[in-house]
């Protein structure tokens, strides 16, 4: 079809006019290859001139128009919206940039303003001469999210979106739900304890008809995309029967012979092979750890429920977004790092908070009363010589919230705290008040100096060159050395491998955009909650987890999802499969198809991008990006280049 | 510059990118940062989707000197951009060269979203260097 | 005067035009509620638009600020009121709120307003330019600045002499005296509180001198030297025009500091200055920055490693509270310290001094609610009454908050609140429906 364009030249009052003849510029533009009208106006954008646009599309049939005025950025939409207005595609406009970059850039030279605003909108008229209409890439999206994940972000997420309206599938690696939360007491600030919290979101997750909970459950396969994802996840049985009554389960787990350490209490404690986490745990069922069972038949004997004939299931779930609530891990410290695993008496928080919640009257720890409490900070993070650089966020505040809670609850417990600088961001600096006020004592080490743990006459002394008295060296004598451990990233990152979701550089799930888009990743459809895109507390997480909610919700929304058509498209012609592109594309947008018994790429239009880091690979020149094409770019270039 | 002449003056093609040096290339303009007005930009979504050919087109049908304002490590579609718009850029000099032309006639720099001064410099000495060139 | 009131139905009323308002107003836009977005000041985006880069990865908050705000004033879902206060809000029940805001006059039409600044150009009166933070000057016609949204003209009226000139200059014809205030009656069934915060005002802290010594100057006001929209596109100290080259960074001014009764900290000052020394390394490479800190908090995502790269950098970093700023005659200032290292009160000389202020809560929100309150946590942030389970809950079933109305926080957390705020509404706006 033969190129009727109309062309705009803007004044934009005097930002151009003043630098630009513009009625030059329209004089040499009008008669360029496919112009069927040409003007300039006082104001593009403003409405009187949008409505004379529209005018001009429907009553001279254009098929192509351009705009010369500010940069694409204020107003490529602006009037890609008003074609559109006038029932033609959109994709049929092209905005050339004659303020930013001509008449304000060249306001010292008006005649060279001149010059290079011609070449500029003789470009975009090449441009325009090659454009053709383009519709988004639609593809119908399911109403379904897989939450992954059950601890409280996911939960949380889990009902929100079933309250909008998606169905859910809650996906839980363990037996039971409520992730790190349900292994806390009191929470910072609500003092709510962390059961209480895991059974009010437990008890709105099982009420909700659309959300189905599964546990022992994990995501081994993926494939599809945005829209359409389809996942492969596998069941393990608690070989227990759902309708088994708590009398009998408790006698099977008391007959149990074997121990291991409980991984729940941060092997503090031992349990059963049959276990609950603690009782009352949701869901209110206990499990057989395989892999510690001996299978030596003892439980069936005192509980009629045991079935040791479920199998492992594999179900396929099929879901428009996913959203990853994975969580982390306490940071483990090395043997011998501030007396870890050598020193009897040197915990971790997370073991703390568990030796807290065991003490009755006295607070004690294998038998032994505690009075003397040395904290020490920043245990795994902020390393200056490991790899974690970062801080790890909650770990201030919780440890100082945990020794208030102690120096309340047991008297006469003395707590030091062996610190980098605290930091009890925001709110939280009223616990950081309060503490000194209770008499804790504060010391700052040094950089390059951390504190010092070692065992003198059987006693453990903890020593630091201390900030806060000017270098003094200072020594406590401790009955319990408790290391406030940070986050780190969960060891086990499985689904992340099959996701292939990027990693920052601390390791955790990394955003697209801290600001712009935090809870996306570049996979389309998935999103990240909680602790697993790096160290949050807990209403952080609850934050990010509705954030992330609502984002993969507006992805499953409509039932359809329309993609930008600016994709690449593959010459088959002359493509002969060598996998360049492949390794190019940052997305994996490429697979093989045949086509007349030759391999050829194929570009997954839900995939791509339109980046085109793929262009420049290939051998043969088999690549192009839809609106960026080696035709439209030779034009424009050329067009660039006559005299005036 | 000043006197309006610009004919003699080398012809330059920019490829910027759309989110990250064309944004830079624009505020040049706002805080009317002058250069030469022979420098010419076409935007593409991302330096390491620039064709050796394109460069070749252009500096065969007259351009005097192609100028990647590259996105560095700000590209919002991956790390891997730094690399492989260097990549681009060493096999199109390799190209340039069996061709018989002065390699130097390819620059290319990371210019991030905000560095307009960076961009009006390094186009201001590509030019004089240019201009050398030809002499 | 009689009024007329006109009664508007909107699904949501977000009230708060900042990123926090525009994250939520955005999201329930986009699944297809009607929004009313009540914005106080004459353009949306909130302090964010103002600010120069942002940490911990110096992207340009202008750049991401303005795709935001465009998408916001062009969607289809969202109606914007800005230079329009709220005045009162009433719940009659569930899924049913009444709300009586106030549009104050801009005596320009902003439909027919192109942005050309001719007017500015034209208005003989000079006043003080609050978005510059009083650094230089506008029009008493003026555009707030060339990013705002809309990019309008507006008449501040109390400054204006009625002269005409604007009007004669207008190629548009779009100013109009004869504009008045008017209010309406909204009708949503759903409110989101996102009213952001104050800055702490130094003047409250007479022995650092601000307002009296003219080179001592707030966060803020070095935020907008530093900024794409900056006033004078360069790095001036205000006494003397001199470009500084001694800087010194005063920490918790205003926070964690009960004497001015803000007990708490406030969560990004430690950052954003952390941010400025190392943006003025780069303006500025000869000039000595020194941050006297009490703790730094550099507890987010990449923060740690921004402030380990700003100590490599050079900025200097001194544990140990201000106690006084004094000036000497040639307009330098000697900063009186106790440093905590060594154990002993210092004094050091700066050619200027940068106050980083403090988030202080926005006062008068929780007065406009009639007949339910809207509490108040200790701090006069909006309580968030359920805060671990929904952190967006108020005291009012219905109404939401989003952002720093809630206490201080960073751009990254506001913007996953407003994401927050955003779910909240729209699960409590289904259950209407079912």
């Amino acid at each position: 079809m033969k190129k009727k364009i109309g062309v705009y030249i803007c004044h934009c009052g005097g930002n151009i006019a003043d630098y630009v003849d513009v009625e030059r510029v329209r004089e040499a533009i009008k008669d360029e290859e496919g112009v069927a009208l040409a003007k300039t106006t006082m104001f593009a954008c403003a409405d009187s001139n949008q409505k004379e646009m529209v005018e001009d599309i429907k009553s001279q049939g254009l098929n192509g128009v351009v705009v010369a005025s500010c940069s694409p950025k204020l107003h490529l939409l602006t009037f890609r919206a008003v074609t559109e207005r006038a029932g033609l595609n959109k994709y049929n406009y092209v905005h050339a940039n004659i303020r930013e970059q001509v008449s304000w850039a060249h306001s010292d030279n008006k005649a060279g303003a001149t010059e290079k605003a011609i070449r500029i909108v003789r470009s975009a008229i090449a441009k325009a001469n090659c454009a053709g209409s383009l519709e988004p890439i639609e593809v119908k999206s399911t109403k379904a999210v897989a939450v992954i994940g059950a601890g409280v972000a996911g939960m949380r997420a889990a009902i929100e979106l079933a309250e909008a309206g998606a169905e859910v599938f809650l996906i839980e690696r363990e037996f039971f739900v409520g992730g790190r939360v349900a292994q806390w007491d009191n929470l910072c600030v609500s003092d709510e304890t962390g059961k209480d919290l895991v059974t009010r979101l437990y008890d709105r997750v099982m009420s909700h008809k659309h959300v189905t909970l599964f546990t022992g459950a994990e995501v081994v396969e993926n494939s599809g995309s945005v829209g359409n994802f389809n996942l492969k996840v596998k069941v393990t049985p608690r070989y227990i029967r759902l309708q088994c009554k708590k009398g009998e389960l408790q006698k099977a787990i008391d007959v149990c012979p074997v121990e291991v350490p409980d991984e729940f209490n941060f092997n503090i404690t031992t349990r059963k092979a049959i276990y609950h986490n603690y009782p009352s745990e949701y869901p209110q069922l206990p499990a057989i750890d395989m892999k510690n069972c001996t299978r030596c038949g003892e439980c069936e004997k005192v509980c009629s429920n045991i079935d040791f004939s479920q199998k492992t299931e594999y179900l396929n779930l099929k879901v428009g977004s996913i959203l990853l609530a994975t969580g982390f891990d306490p940071y483990e410290p090395k043997k011998g790092e501030f007396g870890y695993g050598e020193i009897d008496n040197v915990v971790t928080l997370p073991q703390f908070k568990r030796i807290v919640h065991y003490s009755g009257d006295k607070l004690t720890y294998k038998g032994k009363t505690i009075k003397h409490i040395a904290y020490i900070y920043c245990v795994g993070s902020r390393q200056v010589d490991g790899e974690n650089k970062y801080c790890s966020r909650y770990c201030c505040t919780s440890n100082i919230y945990t020794a208030i809670g102690v120096k309340k609850k047991f008297r006469d417990v003395y707590n030091y705290h062996f610190n980098r600088g605290i930091r009890t961001y925001g709110k939280q600096e009223v616990l950081y008040d309060e503490s000194s006020r209770l008499g804790d004592i504060y010391l700052q080490s040094f950089e390059h100096e951390p504190p010092l743990v070692e065992q003198k006459d059987g006693k453990t002394v903890v020593s630091i060159n201390d900030i806060l008295t000017t270098d003094k060296k200072l020594e406590v004598e401790a009955d319990l050395v408790v290391l406030v451990t940070g986050m780190v990233p969960r060891q086990d990152n499985s689904i992340g491998n099959l996701l292939k979701i990027p990693k920052g550089r601390d390791k955790f799930f990394n955003e697209i955009h801290m600001k712009l888009r935090p809870v996306e990743t570049v996979i389309d459809g998935i999103t990240i909650a909680g602790a697993s895109q790096g160290p949050k507390n807990i209403k952080e997480s609850i934050n990010s987890a509705l954030a992330a909610a609502t984002k993969s919700f507006s992805l499953v929304d409509a039932g359809k999802l329309a993609l930008e058509p600016t994709i690449v498209k593959v010459d088959e012609a002359l493509c002969e499969w060598c996998g360049k592109c492949d390794e190019a594309c940052p997305y994996s947008a490429f697979d093989k198809k045949e086509v007349d018994g030759k391999i050829v790429a194929r570009v997954n239009e839900t995939i791509c991008k339109g980046c085109g880091m793929c262009l420049p690979v290939c051998p043969v020149n088999a690549l192009n990006l839809v609106g960026s094409t080696d035709k439209e770019i030779e034009n424009m270039i050329d067009a660039l280049l006559p005299t005036v | 510059m000043a006197d309006g002449k610009v004919n003699d003056s080398p012809k330059i093609l920019v490829f910027s990118t759309e989110k990250i040096s064309d944004p830079a290339i624009d505020m040049a303009g706002l805080l009317k940062l002058h250069y030469p007005p022979t420098v010419y930009t076409i935007a593409v979504p991302c330096s390491s989707a620039i064709k050796p050919v394109w460069i070749l087109h252009a500096l065969e049908r007259g351009f005097d000197g192609v100028f990647i304002a590259a996105d560095g490590t700000d590209c919002p579609y991956g790390e891997s951009c730094t690399t492989k718009t260097g990549q681009l850029v060493s096999q199109t000099q390799e190209q340039m060269k069996a061709k018989g032309i002065d390699p130097a006639r390819l620059k290319m720099a990371a210019i991030c979203s905000v560095c307009s001064e960076p961009f009006v410099k390094h186009v201001k000495s590509f030019t004089e260097y240019l201009k050398k060139l030809s002499n | 005067m009689p009024e007329s009131i006109k009664t508007l139905e909107y699904d949501v009323l977000v009230i708060g035009g900042g990123i926090a308002g525009g994250e939520s107003a955005l999201n329930l836009a986009d699944i297809g509620y009607k929004v009313l977005l009540v914005e106080r000041d004459l353009t949306i985006g909130g302090k964010m638009i103002l600010l120069s880069k942002v940490f911990p990865t110096l992207d340009c908050a202008a750049c991401i600020t303005t795709p935001k705000v465009s998408e916001i004033a062009r969607h289809p879902n969202i109606t914007i009121f800005t230079g329009a206060e709220t005045e009162k809000v009433t719940k009659l029940g569930e899924h049913r709120f009444e709300a009586v805001i106030r549009q104050k006059p801009r005596y320009v039409n902003v439909s027919d307003c192109t942005g050309c600044q001719l007017c500015e150009e034209a208005c003989p009166v000079s006043v003080s330019d609050q978005y510059q933070y009083g650094m230089v000057g506008r029009k008493a016609v003026y555009i707030p600045f060339s990013i705002a949204s809309p990019r309008a003209a507006a008449i501040d009226i109390e400054n204006c002499t009625l002269c005409g000139a604007c009007e004669r200059v207008c190629p548009t014809q779009c100013i109009d005296f004869t504009q008045t205030e008017e209010r309406f009656l909204v009708k949503v069934k759903s409110v989101v509180v996102a009213t952001g915060f104050e800055l702490f005002d130094p003047l409250k802290i007479p022995r650092y001198g601000f307002g009296q010594y003219k080179n001592v100057i707030t966060s803020m006001q070095m935020e907008r030297q530093l900024a794409p929209t900056r006033p004078y596109n360069t790095i001036l100290r205000p006494g003397d025009g001199k470009m500084p080259d001694n800087i010194a960074y005063v920490l918790c001014t205003g926070s964690r500091d009960k004497t001015v009764g803000n007990p708490i900290c406030s969560q990004v000052c430690c950052m954003y200055s952390i941010k400025q020394a190392q943006l003025l390394m780069g303006a500025l490479p000869m000039a000595d920055i020194t941050i006297y800190y009490l703790h730094i908090r550099a507890f987010g995502k990449g923060f740690n490693e921004f402030y380990a790269q700003a100590q490599d950098m050079g900025v200097e970093f001194v544990k140990g509270k201000v106690g006084k700023i004094t000036e000497k005659e040639n307009g330098n200032l000697i900063l009186r310290y106790e440093d905590i290292e060594a154990g002993q009160v210092k004094e050091a000389e700066h050619d200027m001094v940068v106050l980083s202020v403090g988030v202080l809560p926005n006062r008068g929100i929780s007065e406009t609610f009639e007949n339910q309150k809207l509490e108040l946590d200790p701090f006069n942030f909006i309580n968030q009454t359920d805060i671990l389970a929904s952190p967006a809950k108020t005291s009012i079933e219905g109404v939401f908050v989003a952002g720093t109305a809630s206490g201080p926080m960073d751009i990254p957390d506001s913007i996953l609140s407003g994401g927050a705020a955003s779910a909240e509404t729209t699960s409590y706006l289904r259950r209407a429906v079912s």
